[in-house]
């Protein structure tokens, strides 16, 4: 570091009201906050400051100049200057735009520019604030509607679109923060959350379904009820379906998002009556071709 | 960031009464009132200002609200500048 008689340009002899006078009248000149926009007046300022802090001390400049300190470590640690924040996005209670008032009152495209750059900063927008809503599966089929408690007590009234899939966002406008002037509010951003369901799954607009028929409905074919996220519908079961038989339902799925709906696969498992049954029993021991038939024949040992 | 005003006095390093006087000079604005003040990092910041303003350069009140005045029209100023900046940046059309 430079000596610090040199950066105020005093003589080594000034006295302590001298070294004053000179750093006061530097440091008005360089002080950060009164030149905003000017790197080198912060970095001059520095150094007076530090220059100052030594000798405008008398303890501390009488050990400089027998020479127990140096200059070095003098400079003052960095500190946040007020010109730091005033820029910032948050707004502060200190802005005055007063001076350019007359600017913005004439009828030019610059006064244009600059009456809506002084709106946009006095009128800012609300943050938008963000949830999660859990649904079930089906609603996200059918669609819903659903309230949503806020943890300041309020709640959103959310309709819940047909067809909605895992972690889409809604947006509902002018629910979120408010904002500044006539900046208006943000939105609330809701990401929909589907819990899993025990039958039905989704696969783009199909939905899967695994659903137990009896033995007879497998052997004979019928008519069966099968459950759709938006209601029963009637499907023909065709006689001898088998377990792992997928049968699809056009048009039973989820809604699609161009319009239109996307298919139901429904996956049929053959399931014998719990309790065994002495009937069932009797017939299959008569029944040749149980014994013949190798369903095992294709699986590798 | 919330800031009380026992922390506030502390952090800023200026007393209880020059605190009073320059709320009242409205050189200080806190953001809330009920019961105490809250500040803000700002007004650290600004009161680390007007200190160096008073006790480092010997501007006298009068002399303070002036500057504060001046200073806080400049930036103001540079404020709409950035903003300035920043519509005709996403606009280049206009």
């Amino acid at each position: 570091m430079k000596d610090p008689y040199e950066i105020l340009g005093v003589a080594r002899t000034a006295s302590a009201a001298d070294i004053q006078k000179a750093y006061r009248k530097l440091a008005k000149k360089l002080h950060p906050d009164l030149n905003p926009g000017n790197a080198e007046a912060e970095e001059k300022f520095k150094e007076i400051a530090g220059a100052y802090g030594l000798v405008g001390d008398a303890e501390k400049r009488k050990r400089f100049d027998s020479g127990e300190i140096d200059a070095a470590g003098a400079e003052r640690p960095r500190q946040n200057y007020y010109r730091d924040y005033t820029s910032s996005e948050q707004d502060h209670p200190y802005t005055d735009n007063s001076g350019f008032a007359d600017f913005m009152d004439s009828e030019d495209a610059f006064a244009e520019l600059l009456r809506r750059s002084a709106q946009a900063q006095a009128n800012r927008r609300g943050h938008d604030l963000a949830y999660r809503l859990p649904i079930e599966f089906i609603e996200s089929i059918a669609g819903a509607n659903k309230r949503l408690t806020l943890p300041d007590g309020g709640t959103l009234d959310i309709a819940i679109p047909p067809g909605i899939t895992e972690g889409q966002v809604l947006r509902l406008r002018g629910k979120g923060s408010p904002g500044s002037g006539k900046g208006g509010f943000g939105d609330a951003l809701i990401e929909v959350e589907i819990r899993p369901d025990r039958s039905f799954t989704r696969q783009g607009d199909d939905i899967y379904l695994e659903l137990p028929i009896t033995l007879t409905e497998a052997v004979l074919g019928a008519r069966i009820k099968v459950p759709t996220p938006t209601g029963a519908v009637t499907m023909a079961v065709p006689k001898g379906s088998n377990t792992g038989t997928t049968l699809r339902l056009r048009g039973k799925g989820a809604p699609k998002h161009a319009g239109g709906y996307g298919d139901k696969l429904v996956k049929l498992k053959v399931v014998l009556p719990k309790e065994p049954d002495p009937e069932l029993e009797a017939f299959v021991s008569n029944w040749q071709r149980g014994k013949t038939h190798n369903p095992r024949e294709e699986v590798t040992p | 960031m919330k800031i009380s005003k026992e922390e506030f006095l502390s952090l800023s390093g200026i007393g209880h009464e020059m605190l009073n006087v320059w709320m009242e000079e409205e050189w200080l604005i806190p953001s809330g009132s009920s019961p105490e003040p809250s500040f803000s990092e700002i007004d650290i910041a600004r009161a680390r200002l007007i200190r160096d303003l008073q006790v480092d350069f010997g501007v006298n009140d009068e002399g303070v609200g002036v500057i504060l005045n001046l200073v806080d029209q400049l930036y103001g100023m540079r404020r709409t500048l950035m903003q300035l900046r920043h519509t005709v940046r996403t606009n280049p059309s206009e």
